[in-house]
């Protein structure tokens, strides 16, 4: 009897640890505009998007913006998400430009102006720690891509 | 010369002005991207008394692209100090996400290493891009730039990978004196410009990767009234068919690129058709501190016995065409967009046989 409830107590534990809410000091999260038609985009939608390529939802084309507010925003975002070094994502992301003048992802390196421009574009696309937008009732938060 | 580059800078100027005010432009899903890859290089070659046509001491590679809903338009002007030439001019149309219709002058598709890097030196790792990939005004064996349609495709197999299908067809370069001329978009263009076909069918083992692999074919018919073409060929025209196959492998922190092409020369009289075959296989690897070494073999087959060949090789005092070379070399991306490259080759040419090394500063802004 004792043997099942420490195994119980100790499935209890681990279920707990498994579905407790990561830290928002060290989530990343997509992000749109509250606005936004788009309500999920796949980890291959991301990358397109992010690599230059064209993805469209419900009849618009969506527009990534690279948020380079930290550094180590950046480098979580491409590591994790489209796994690649910021070189090799640059010169990867160039050359998209010089094969057929593809536009680059915009960049932002101030993290407010990113998520105003976020709100106030409908087809725009981007991330963020979850810290920083998770209270903006003018962004949607579509999934978490990276949590420590 | 100078009148049409004028008239280009105007248009380039009007271009850049329309494309301006980017952040108004991107309330109405219009984008545009302008970007100048630019090198300067140092060179010296033993038994050369003139660095190779390949070796411009500096030259600026501006691309600009503008994408208004599924229409897109693309430049790319090339300038060293000989030369300023709008390399491509294209108008694009998206039927469906990652497949364009493209009509204007472009980079034939069945180059697998031109396609990849274009005009931008700071893309290509190595100094120099191999011989038989070189551009028409460098003494270039097949004919690179066609003005008329170009087809572009990329469809997904499978759960994760992709076909990329390319296809162009059009205008290709007048052959004249020993080299080829393209169409030029805004200078007068004397020669005769006759039919290019070419294509590209490659696999990606991911969608969004970067290694592809696959076959390529090209076919150019020549036609001449040059003396000297016509003395050397003992023919007015020639039918030129490449077939080639490539490998663009990226597995961090390796790459490795090569193609093989073999090339057929039909002429008038058929006893006299003339075939050669020309190669190369580039590896690279990245190391800590930002630096990649870098090595690569080009050999070719029969390229010796071509009259097509040798008609290339204009006696100038540098390197025309290789039949072999071994070139070795470094990388340092000191910092974010610039990076300095030295390279160091041996050359077995049509004549003489030669060592090499360049120096070169590679940058993109902004």
């Amino acid at each position: 009897m004792k043997k099942i409830a420490v195994t119980w107590l100790l499935a209890a534990l681990i279920s707990a640890v498994l579905t407790m809410p990561a830290s928002a000091d060290e989530t990343l999260v997509l992000i749109v505009s509250a606005d936004s038609k788009v309500e999920q985009l796949d980890s291959l939608e991301v990358r397109k998007l992010f690599l230059g390529m064209t993805v469209i939802h419900n009849g618009d084309r969506l527009r990534p913006l690279l948020n380079e507010a930290e550094p180590r925003l950046k480098d979580v975002f491409l590591q994790n998400i489209v796994s690649m070094t910021d070189m090799t994502y640059d010169r990867r992301i160039l050359r998209l430009a010089l094969q057929g003048g593809r536009s680059l992802p915009a960049v932002y390196a101030d993290k407010f102006m990113l998520i105003n421009t976020v709100a106030a574009d409908p087809t725009s696309v981007s991330f963020a720690w979850a810290r920083d937008v998770q209270h903006d009732k003018r962004i949607k938060i579509l999934r978490v891509l990276w949590h420590d | 010369m100078p009148n049409s580059f004028s008239r280009l800078s105007i248009a380039f100027v009007l271009l850049i002005l329309f494309s301006a005010n980017r952040a108004s432009a991107d309330h109405e899903h219009a984008s545009n991207e302008f970007e100048v890859f630019l090198a300067g290089e140092a060179y010296h070659g033993s038994g050369q008394v003139r660095p190779g046509d390949d070796d411009t001491w500096f030259d600026a590679d501006v691309v600009f692209g503008l994408t208004q809903h599924q229409f897109r338009v693309f430049g790319e002007l090339y300038i060293t100090p000989d030369e300023h030439d709008l390399e491509r001019l294209q108008f694009g149309f998206e039927f469906v996400p990652e497949t364009v219709l493209w009509l204007g002058r472009f980079h034939q598709p069945a180059s697998a290493w031109n396609t990849e890097h274009h005009h931008g030196r700071y893309l290509q790792t190595a100094i120099t891009r191999p011989f038989i990939e070189r551009w028409e005004d460098e003494e270039g064996l097949i004919p690179q730039h066609i003005t008329g349609l170009l087809f572009e495709s990329r469809r997904p197999v499978g759960a994760d990978g992709a076909v990329q299908l390319s296809g162009g067809a059009g205008a290709g370069p007048a052959l004249r004196n020993g080299q080829y001329d393209p169409i030029d978009l805004i200078d007068h263009n004397p020669g005769k410009h006759r039919l290019s076909v070419t294509g590209r069918v490659a696999y990606l083992p991911e969608y969004t990767g970067a290694s592809s692999f696959g076959l390529l074919y090209g076919h150019d018919h020549i036609s001449t009234s040059s003396p000297m073409v016509i003395s050397a060929l003992n023919s007015r025209h020639a039918m030129l068919s490449i077939y080639g196959a490539y490998v663009d492998w990226n597995s961090e922190p390796w790459r490795a690129i090569g193609a093989n092409y073999y090339v057929d020369v039909a002429l008038d009289q058929q006893a006299r058709d003339e075939s050669f075959i020309s190669g190369y296989l580039q590896v690279e690897r990245q190391l800590p501190y930002k630096l990649t070494v870098f090595g690569r073999i080009e050999n070719s087959a029969r390229m010796q016995e071509s009259n097509y060949v040798a008609l290339f090789d204009d006696h100038d005092g540098d390197i025309d065409i290789a039949l072999r070379r071994n070139a070795l070399g470094l990388r340092w991306d000191y910092v974010r967009r610039q990076a300095l490259t030295i390279e160091v080759s041996h050359v077995v040419s049509l004549k003489q046989r030669s060592d090499e090394i360049r120096l070169q500063w590679s940058a993109v802004v902004p």
